[in-house]
């Protein structure tokens, strides 16, 4: 009986994104129609948190079946990952479609917000059939239409032909990617005949190792693709900075999880883990992707494409949970599984709720002072107290900080390697405490890059006459923003309510374990923690006495500049030359003219950052469907009766194929 | 009574934090052959400071007044981690040592933010300078201590010290020494003692925390400076707990406690004259030589982590 509210809901969710939404933006192109849609949008990502909620914790299957009226089988089932999944969606859309109101109606004609509402919606829609699919098909319908409908929304934000060129890039990464993972599909078929998870479920077992090693392989590459793990993530810092900002939220905070959620289907749910060899392969790449996306990060100074860098990292992290979290399976320790698994999908959540509400920031700040330049940027906080304060809750987050949410997913990261040197497998035992290094890198390396953002962005004094005139964003932008910062930190500091629930899909997909002593002990400790820290701060605060305005002492001369200060790519500049060996700038400095070194008219100096391995990785690759493209463009002759010739062909081997069939 | 302990023991790493400042200082004088200023000025220094009104840049926002407040607030919660007199403390038993080392993060990140809201370019000298220490910091940091929780298979900070307690004195590790070198150069980097960082100078080639300092004064500057007092306080007595926590007494106040005290205060001043010993000898490492300094001691810790496999047998 009480699953009626929660289909009810889901249905409702459904309907409205699917149907009434797209359909009402075409029928009327009114402002009233569009505000309705937008509030109906809204209402379905309440209704669909509801939903996920109830799916969640009563663990209750919600079904919905279209077999019928579809030519292939197609139902969606919300079990309790697939309700995680809808929970992150819905609880993430809410406060991005009440930041992105305010925003399309800045940034875009009427005309064009019909459209981009309708896309929006389409795009929401796509997502929740990708996380709620019970059957191949349907997974792969909402996985194609996802790619299609989110580089319409990037190609909505304008025209040109880098635009063009980087969507073209994007299209393309995501379909090579989604071949493989229908292959992977595809792959089930010998042993469960249908492509209904439920049947791929039970056949698993029968899946001999070779194809188990084959599915891995594809669901690893294919979904890596999406999830942007290094190399495979070249088309992330292309394709989100240049998205609109609350699309861009959407694709960083959810669009990748939805890579996360296929991966944990596939290796958790269906293949029930594998050799050790399957962690440490995902291990690696958490490690490589998480190392070098931060490195990344913080040579930038554009803000959206620093913030897509960083969405690698973080991918990486929950990639170093999965990972480990295959390896304990593997070695029999399904108590220390839970706890790494618990942890990657903790970071899964919070890492969409902080990214989201970054990207809103980036969002936030494009409105105020029309750039995301770093080096433009400079004094918001005092312009734009709300947006700062909000921003600074996700930079916190982000970081990995107590107190903020994303401390509690990594720190259950790390108790999940210290826990490694428990197991009898000396590779392990010794691999997985070190990775406690690795971990603490990235976030060291994360932390100096999120000083920086805060840092040259809000603090100081504004570097450009835009960041001097800019005001706080509107009520819609900053409730928005305001929504997602109480999510980090409600998590950050009463992480149980999320843990709680958490450990029990865990167990779910690891079956046979308990749960453990160290989800307890940080839901314990945390907010005594909080209540000291407060209690310190408090009295130091008691400290303070009057205060008194003083310029900045300047050495002397008469007046600071705001060009004094130090700039983004100044900051970053220790950091970038201690590991010059990974970035290997490219720098040019031309003096003028030539003979005269020393009293130069001019010198110009320029330095391009260059990814040497993106070039080694991909420029063979490239190199070689080009001129497999050649070789078979000898087969198009343009006369017809080489093509009928090609027909005759085709159908004789055809017959001949199947009468050795038999 | 074990509560009383706690707290006792909070307020000896709080409240006795300028003095080993003080000590330290006069150490070093004498290494050097001065006289040096008495052991209790740190805390007439604190005094005067938090008299004064507080100087605030017209251009600087809510953060650069908040940024101390939270230091000083995150550091003196570590103080609640560490044993001093027991083997316990207020939050040993629940905390871990990943949660100590962010917690020295959270208050370092704000300090950073707060240099940066001077909007000079020393603030983000600074700050820059630090971000690129701290970052590599950590690892070390943190597998140095992963490599004593893994010998004691406990990751809290009781159950490390507790274990310590029932082994021999004599009966010390590989591991044990070196995951004890490794952590001292950290702490070294992360208290901006010298070779990284010289406290006593102002000369913007080389410094680094008082870059980030320079523009604050009065209240602020006294919960900054003491702050950074409890974060060596609360190191020095993290390596002691750790690695020789004989004479800590689990029976609360009384007799053993007074004795356990004597024995902190030995053990200290023995690590405060082996640091005033290092920083008169050594001298200031070249900014970019930092990153080998903190690369010695992630091999080194790594190392350690490496050898608890035969540690454990």
């Amino acid at each position: 009986m009480q699953i009626a509210p929660a289909a009810m809901a889901f249905d409702f969710l459904l309907a409205v994104l699917g149907f009434v939404v797209p359909l009402l933006l075409i029928a009327r192109q009114t402002n009233g129609a569009r505000r309705l849609a937008v509030t109906l949008i809204m209402a379905a990502s309440v209704s669909g948190c509801l939903a996920a909620t109830l799916g969640l914790w009563q663990r209750s299957a919600i079904l919905v079946n279209l077999s019928g009226v579809t030519p292939f089988p197609f139902s969606l089932t919300v079990d309790s990952l697939s309700g995680f999944f809808l929970l992150l969606i819905c609880a993430v859309a809410t406060p991005v479609t009440m930041f992105a109101v305010s925003y399309f109606d800045l940034h875009y004609s009427e005309q064009r917000r019909n459209w981009i509402w309708g896309f929006f919606s389409l795009f929401l829609l796509s997502m929740i059939v990708v996380v709620t699919a019970s059957t191949g098909f349907a997974f792969l319908a909402g996985w194609e239409l996802m790619t299609i409908v989110s580089a319409g929304l990037i190609l909505m934000e304008g025209d040109s032909p880098e635009r063009r060129h980087n969507v073209f890039i994007y299209l393309l990464m995501m379909h090579a990617g989604a071949a493989a993972v229908a292959a992977c599909f595809f792959l089930f078929l010998p042993f469960s005949h249908s492509l209904e998870f439920g049947a791929i479920r039970s056949a698993s077992s029968l899946v001999p190792a070779g194809t188990r090693t084959a599915i891995f392989v594809l669901a690893f590459v294919g979904f890596g693709t999406k999830a942007g793990i290094i190399p495979l993530h070249l088309w992330l810092p292309r394709a989100h900075p240049i998205a609109p900002s609350p699309v861009s939220a959407l694709m960083s905070g959810i669009m990748l999880k939805t890579a996360v959620y296929g991966f944990v289907r596939l290796a958790f749910d269906f293949l029930g883990g594998g050799p050790p060899w399957f962690g440490y392969v995902v291990l690696l790449a958490g490690g490589v992707s998480g190392f070098l996306g931060v490195l990344y990060a913080i040579a930038e100074h554009d803000l959206k494409r620093l913030l897509a860098y960083h969405s690698v990292e973080n991918i990486g992290i929950i990639y170093l949970g999965l990972g480990t979290s295959l390896i304990f399976l593997a070695h029999h320790a399904p108590l220390w599984a839970t706890l790494a698994l618990t942890a990657a999908l903790l970071h899964t959540f919070n890492h969409a709720l902080f990214k989201s509400l970054l990207f809103l920031g980036a969002g936030a700040i494009a409105n105020a002072t029309h750039t995301v330049d770093l080096e433009e940027l400079g004094g918001l906080q005092r312009r734009m107290p709300v947006t700062g304060t909000a921003f600074l809750i996700g930079c916190c987050s982000i970081v990995g900080l107590p107190l903020f949410n994303g401390f509690i997913s990594e720190w259950l990261t790390f108790r999940s390697f210290l826990a490694g040197s428990v197991l009898t497998n000396t590779k392990a035992q010794i691999v997985l405490p070190l990775m406690v290094g690795v971990l603490a890198l990235i976030g060291g390396l994360a932390a100096a890059c999120f000083v920086k953002v805060f840092g040259v962005a809000f603090l100081g004094r504004p570097r450009s006459m835009e960041a001097e005139h800019a005001v706080e964003a509107p009520v819609l932008m900053r409730s928005g923003m305001a929504l997602l910062a109480a999510a980090c930190l409600l998590i950050g500091i009463l992480p149980g309510l999320l843990l709680r629930p958490l450990v029990a899909l865990a167990q779910v997909l690891i079956p046979g374990a308990g749960v453990p002593e160290e989800t307890l002990s940080i839901t314990r400790i945390i907010p005594w923690t909080a209540a000291i820290i407060l209690g310190m701060c408090a009295t130091a605060a008691l400290c303070k006495r009057g205060k008194r305005m003083v310029r900045t002492w300047a050495c002397g001369l008469p007046e600071l500049t705001p060009r004094m200060q130090y700039t983004s790519t100044v900051f970053s500049k220790p950091i970038r030359f201690v590991f010059s060996s990974i970035y290997r700038p490219d720098r040019k400095v031309e003096r003028l003219p030539a003979d005269q070194p020393y009293f130069p008219a001019s010198i110009s100096y320029r330095s391009v950052r260059t990814t040497s391995y993106e070039r080694a990785l991909y420029r063979p690759f490239v190199e070689m469907i080009v001129s497999l493209a050649h070789q078979m463009r000898r087969l198009q002759t343009g006369n017809i009766q080489v093509y009928l010739l090609y027909i005759f062909l085709a159908l004789v081997s055809l017959l001949t194929f199947l009468r050795f069939q038999r | 009574m074990k509560i009383a302990m706690n707290i006792l023991q909070a307020l000896i790493l709080i409240l006795g934090a300028p003095l080993v400042g003080g000590i330290i200082a006069r150490i070093k004088a004498r290494l050097q052959k001065r006289q040096g200023a008495s052991i209790w000025r740190p805390y007439s220094g604190l005094v005067k400071l938090l008299r004064k009104e507080d100087l605030v840049p017209p251009t600087s926002s809510a953060v650069f007044r908040l940024a101390p407040i939270l230091l000083f607030g995150t550091t003196a919660s570590v103080a609640a981690f560490v044993p001093v007199l027991q083997p316990t403390a207020l939050l040993a038993s629940w905390g871990d040592f990943f949660l100590l080392v962010y917690l020295l993060a959270l208050g370092r990140f704000f300090l950073s933010l707060g240099a940066l809201d001077g909007g000079s370019s020393f603030g983000g000298m600074g700050a820059s300078r630090e971000a690129l220490v701290s970052s590599l910091a950590e690892a070390p940091f943190l597998l140095g201590l992963v490599a004593v929780a893994i010998l004691a298979s406990r990751a809290d900070i009781a159950g490390i010290v507790g274990w310590t307690l029932q082994q021999n004195v004599f009966n010390i590790s590989a591991v044990h020494i070196l995951a004890f070198i490794s952590l001292s150069m950290v702490i070294l980097a992360e208290t901006g003692r010298m070779p990284v960082d010289n406290p006593a100078t102002h000369l913007e080639l080389t410094m680094i925390h008082e870059g980030m300092v320079l523009e604050y004064s009065g209240p602020s500057l006294a919960l900054i400076e003491w702050a950074s007092a409890i974060k060596l306080h609360a190191m020095l007595a993290l390596l002691i707990a750790l690695f020789a926590p004989w004479g800590m007494t689990p029976a609360g106040l009384g007799w053993g406690a007074a004795v356990a005290l004597l024995l902190y205060g030995a053990k200290v001043a023995i690590l405060m004259v082996l640091l005033g010993v290092v920083e008169s000898a050594v001298a200031k490492l070249r900014m970019y030589l930092v990153p080998e300094f903190l690369g010695v001691a992630s091999a080194v810790s790594a190392l350690a982590v490496i050898f608890t496999m035969l540690a454990k047998r």
